[in-house]
C-alpha cells in the first residue's frame, strides 16, 4: 500500500465520524482518517490543556491523544493523521501559534507511543502534523522536533487555515514561505499532504512544490453553492466557463449535459435543465448529481496533473487553468459591481 | 410496447380461487407492469435522492409523480420542451400522474371548489387566484406525458357527514371526467383513469361506479379513502366498490401503502397502489420490516451490527449495519437514500411475494402466514378478520 501512495498525487475522499462502520461498505477503497473535516469551518478557540475540541452535530467532543488513538484503533484505517492542534490561521497571535506547536509535539509523541504498542495499527500509514501557523520560526521548531522520528511515513502541513469555504480564496503567495520551508526540511522519502478547499490554481502550485496528497472538500463547497466544475484541462478542447451555477435561470430549459463530452454518470444521463429543477425545488438528487460530476471532474484533474508531471507539461496546465479561473473571478466581480451600481441607482 | 392503437393492455395471468386476487401483466407505452403493483411516489420528478438507475435495479416498473408540483416547477412549458417527464428525469419505466386536485384541497386551505374547477390562491405568483379546471389538469398531464393520468375529481373529506355534498361530488366527478376525456390531447399514448367517489356511502359509490363504467376508459381508480376513516369503514368500501368495476380492467386504490392494507385489498381485487409512506418514513429514520418498522434513531441500535433485515437482498442490507444507519440517520442525507432503497425494496418484495403466491394458488396461506407473523398473539384487529372473511379467508380456522 505504501508503494501505491508513494509520491503520487492522489485525493482522499473525506469521511466522517463513522468511518469504521462506513468501511464495511467501502472495503475496496483505501481509507484515511483526518482529525477535522476540511469542508466545514472548524470553530476556532475553545482550547483545553491536552485536548482538541471536535465539533460534531451533537455538540463538542474533547479529544486527547488516548481518546483519539482509541478511535483510530477502532476505525482501523489504512492511513491516518496523528492528533494535532491546527487551530491557527494567517491572523493568529504568536501566543496561539506557540501553544499550537507545543500541543502538537505533545500529541504526536503520545500518539506515536500508542501506535508503537498497537498491533492493530501495525501496517497503518502514519502522517504527522506540522503546525506553527505562518510563523516560520515556529514551523521550524515543530519540524525539527518531529522530522526524524521513527514510524512517521509522511507529514501534513496543518494550521494554515480553519477549513471551510474561505480556503478557496487563500492565495499561494500567502502560504508559499511555509510550504517552501517544510518541503525543504522534510526528508525526501516522506509523503506530504495539505488539507482544505484550495482552488485548482493553488493546488497546482502546491503540486509543483512537491505536495502529494489533497482531499475533495473543494468539490463539496462547489456543490454546496449549486455549481459544477467545467474548466477545461486540455488546451485543444473548446474553452468552457470555469464553473457554471445551476441556480441560474438560463439553465432552466437547457437540456445539454453539464459538460458536453464528460463521461460521468450525471453528464451521460442528465441535463442542466433537470438539475436546475432539482436545485430549485431543493430535491436531494440535485446535490447528488452535482457531487458525482464534481468529484469526477476533480479526479480527471488530478489524473491530468499526474500525466503532465510525467510529460513535463505541468506549467502549461497551470496557465490554462489559471486563465479560466481568473476570467471567472473577474466575471463574478463585475457581476457584483454591476449589482452594487444597480442597487445604488435604486 | 403496447400495440400502437391501445396504450393499455391488461392481461390477467392467474386468479386466486378463494379470494378476488389476481395477477396480470399491464402493458403501457413505456413498458410492462406486473400487477398487483405498488407505485413509489416521486413527487417532483425525482424519488428522494435516488438515481433512476437505482429504481430500475430495485425492479420498479412504474412510479407516480404529482401534477400540482410539476405544474408549478418546472412547469408544463419546460416539460413540453424537454419532451415530457420521462426524458426530463431520465426515467425509462412507466409513470402515473395524479390530477393535482388532491394537493389543492389538502395543501391549500383556501381552495374553493366550483363547477368550473378548483379555485385556489397561487403560492408562487403574488397570491393571485388560479383556477385548476379539468381541462387545465389534463393539459399539464399531457405535457408531463405519463402513461396513466388521472381525471380531476371533486374530493370531499372522507369523514365528512354531509351526504348532500358528497352526492354532488359524485355527479360532478362524472361531469369532470367527461370534460377530461374531451380535453385529452394524447389518447393514443396516455390513459385517463376515472376516480370512483362517494366516501363511505355504498349507494353513492354504486352510482359513481355505474356512471364511470359507461365511459370508454381502460382502468379505474377508487378515490376518497385513506382520509382518516376507520379501517373497518375503509375495508368495507373497498370490498363493496371493487366488484362494481369491470373485472378485465385494472383497479387502482389511491393512497394505500401499509403492507397489511395492501394484502387485504389485493384479496378484494385491487391491482394498483401508491403511497408516500415507505419513502416518507425513510426520511424520518424508519426502516420497514415484516412486523412493522424499525426506528433507527433509537439508542438500542447503536451497537447492533445486524442489517435491517437479514433476509433482505437490497444493497443497504447487503452493505450496512443498523449501527451505521443509527449513527447517520436524519443527520446525513445518505441515510435517507439508504433507508429509501431498503423501503422500496421491501415494498417490491412484498408485491412479488403476493404475485407469486397467487400464481401458485397459495395466496390464502400467504395471507394467513403474513397476518400471523404480524400478530403472533393472534389478536387480529377486527377489520382484518372481517375483511378477509368477506373474501373467504377465515383467520379463526
Amino acid at each position: 500500500m505504501k508503494q501505491h501512495l508513494w509520491r503520487t498525487t492522489l485525493y482522499v475522499v473525506q469521511v466522517s465520524e463513522n468511518l469504521c462502520l462506513l468501511l464495511t461498505g467501502m472495503k475496496s477503497c483505501i481509507s484515511c482518517v483526518s482529525v477535522q473535516d476540511p469542508g466545514d469551518l472548524t470553530q476556532p478557540g475553545h482550547h483545553y490543556k491536552d485536548y482538541v475540541p471536535l465539533w460534531t452535530r451533537s455538540g463538542k467532543i474533547l479529544l486527547n491523544s488516548d481518546k483519539y488513538m482509541d478511535i483510530i484503533e477502532s476505525f482501523k484505517p489504512d492511513m491516518y493523521y496523528l492528533l494535532s492542534d491546527g487551530d491557527t490561521n494567517v491572523a493568529s497571535a504568536q501566543k496561539r501559534v506557540t501553544k499550537a506547536v507545543d500541543n502538537t509535539i505533545n500529541f504526536v509523541n503520545k500518539c506515536l507511543e500508542r501506535h508503537k504498542n498497537s498491533t492493530i495499527l501495525q501496517n497503518a500509514f502514519v502522517m504527522a502534523p506540522i503546525t506553527g501557523g505562518y510563523c516560520l520560526r515556529s514551523r521550524k521548531r515543530c519540524l525539527d522536533e518531529l522530522k526524524d522520528k521513527e514510524l512517521i511515513d509522511g507529514f501534513l502541513i496543518d494550521g494554515l487555515h480553519n477549513n471551510g469555504p474561505e480556503v478557496e480564496f487563500l492565495t499561494f503567495a500567502e502560504i508559499k514561505d511555509v510550504i517552501d520551508l517544510v518541503v525543504k526540511d522534510v526528508p525526501d522519502n516522506k509523503l506530504l499532504s495539505v488539507q482544505g478547499c484550495w482552488n485548482p490554481v493553488t493546488l497546482i502550485k502546491m503540486v509543483q512544490k512537491g505536495i502529494d496528497v489533497f482531499d475533495t472538500s473543494y468539490c463539496y463547497i462547489v456543490t454546496e453553492r449549486s455549481s459544477a466544475l467545467t474548466f477545461s484541462m486540455d488546451k485543444d478542447s473548446k474553452m468552457q466557463a470555469y464553473e457554471i451555477n445551476l441556480r441560474q435561470l438560463r439553465y432552466a430549459d437547457d437540456f445539454q449535459p453539464i459538460l458536453p463530452g464528460c463521461e460521468c454518470l450525471t453528464c451521460t444521463k442528465h441535463s442542466r435543465g433537470y438539475i436546475y429543477h432539482l436545485v430549485a425545488v431543493q430535491e436531494l438528487l440535485g446535490s447528488l448529481l452535482l457531487t458525482i460530476h464534481n468529484i469526477h471532474h476533480f479526479m480527471k484533474f488530478f489524473e491530468k496533473i499526474r500525466h503532465c508531471i510525467a510529460e513535463g507539461t505541468l506549467s502549461e496546465l497551470e496557465n490554462l487553468v489559471t486563465k479560466q479561473f481568473d476570467e471567472y473571478q473577474d466575471e463574478i466581480m463585475q457581476g457584483k459591481e454591476k449589482k452594487v451600481l444597480n442597487d445604488e441607482n435604486l | 410496447m403496447s400495440d400502437g392503437t391501445n396504450p393499455l393492455v391488461f392481461k390477467i395471468i392467474s386468479e386466486c380461487k378463494t379470494t378476488r386476487a389476481r395477477v396480470a401483466k399491464m402493458t403501457l407505452p413505456h413498458g410492462e407492469v406486473d400487477t398487483p403493483v405498488f407505485m413509489p411516489v416521486g413527487t417532483q420528478g425525482t424519488l428522494k435522492g435516488l438515481l433512476p438507475e437505482q429504481l430500475e435495479n430495485l425492479g420498479v416498473q412504474i412510479m407516480l409523480s404529482n401534477t400540482y408540483h410539476l405544474g408549478t416547477h418546472p412547469g408544463p412549458e419546460i416539460l413540453e420542451k424537454a419532451g415530457g417527464l420521462h426524458k426530463f428525469m431520465g426515467w425509462k419505466g412507466c409513470l402515473l400522474t395524479d390530477s393535482g386536485g388532491f394537493q389543492m384541497v389538502s395543501l391549500l386551505k383556501l381552495a374553493e371548489i366550483t363547477e368550473d374547477g378548483v379555485k385556489f390562491q397561487s403560492l408562487s405568483d403574488q397570491k393571485s387566484e388560479v383556477m385548476l379546471t379539468p381541462e387545465h389538469s389534463i393539459e399539464i398531464q399531457n405535457a408531463i406525458g405519463a402513461d396513466i393520468i388521472m381525471q380531476l375529481d371533486d374530493v370531499v373529506k372522507t369523514t365528512s357527514p354531509n351526504k348532500e355534498r358528497i352526492e354532488q361530488s359524485v355527479h360532478r366527478t362524472t361531469r369532470w371526467l367527461d370534460r377530461c376525456l374531451k380535453a385529452h390531447g394524447k389518447p393514443d399514448i396516455q390513459n385517463i383513469f376515472p376516480i370512483v367517489q362517494g366516501t363511505l356511502f355504498q349507494d353513492l359509490r354504486k352510482i359513481s361506479a355505474e356512471d364511470l363504467v359507461q365511459r370508454n376508459v381502460r382502468g379505474y381508480a377508487i378515490g376518497g379513502l385513506s382520509g382518516g376513516e376507520s379501517k373497518l369503514d375503509f375495508s368495507k368500501v373497498v370490498n363493496y366498490t371493487a366488484p362494481l368495476l369491470p373485472k378485465e380492467k385494472p383497479r387502482y386504490l389511491m393512497g394505500v401503502g401499509f403492507a397489511i392494507d395492501i394484502i387485504v385489498c389485493c384479496a378484494m381485487g385491487i391491482d394498483m397502489f401508491d403511497c408516500v409512506f415507505p419513502t416518507r418514513t425513510a426520511r424520518f429514520g424508519c426502516a420497514l420490516i415484516k412486523t412493522g418498522q424499525l426506528n433507527l434513531k433509537q439508542k438500542q441500535y447503536k451497537k447492533d451490527y445486524n442489517p435491517i433485515d437479514k433476509d433482505c437482498s437490497c444493497s443497504t442490507c447487503k452493505t450496512y449495519t443498523r449501527a451505521y444507519l443509527h449513527g447517520i440517520v436524519t443527520m446525513h442525507t445518505v441515510a435517507c437514500h439508504l433507508l429509501t432503497v431498503h423501503n422500496i425494496a421491501f415494498q417490491q418484495h412484498l408485491m412479488k411475494s403476493i404475485r407469486e403466491s397467487i400464481k401458485e394458488q397459495r395466496f390464502p396461506e400467504f395471507v394467513k402466514n403474513f397476518v400471523n407473523e404480524l400478530y403472533p398473539q393472534r389478536d387480529y384487529p377486527e377489520w382484518v378478520t372481517s375483511a378477509l372473511k368477506s373474501v373467504n379467508i377465515d383467520l379463526t380456522d
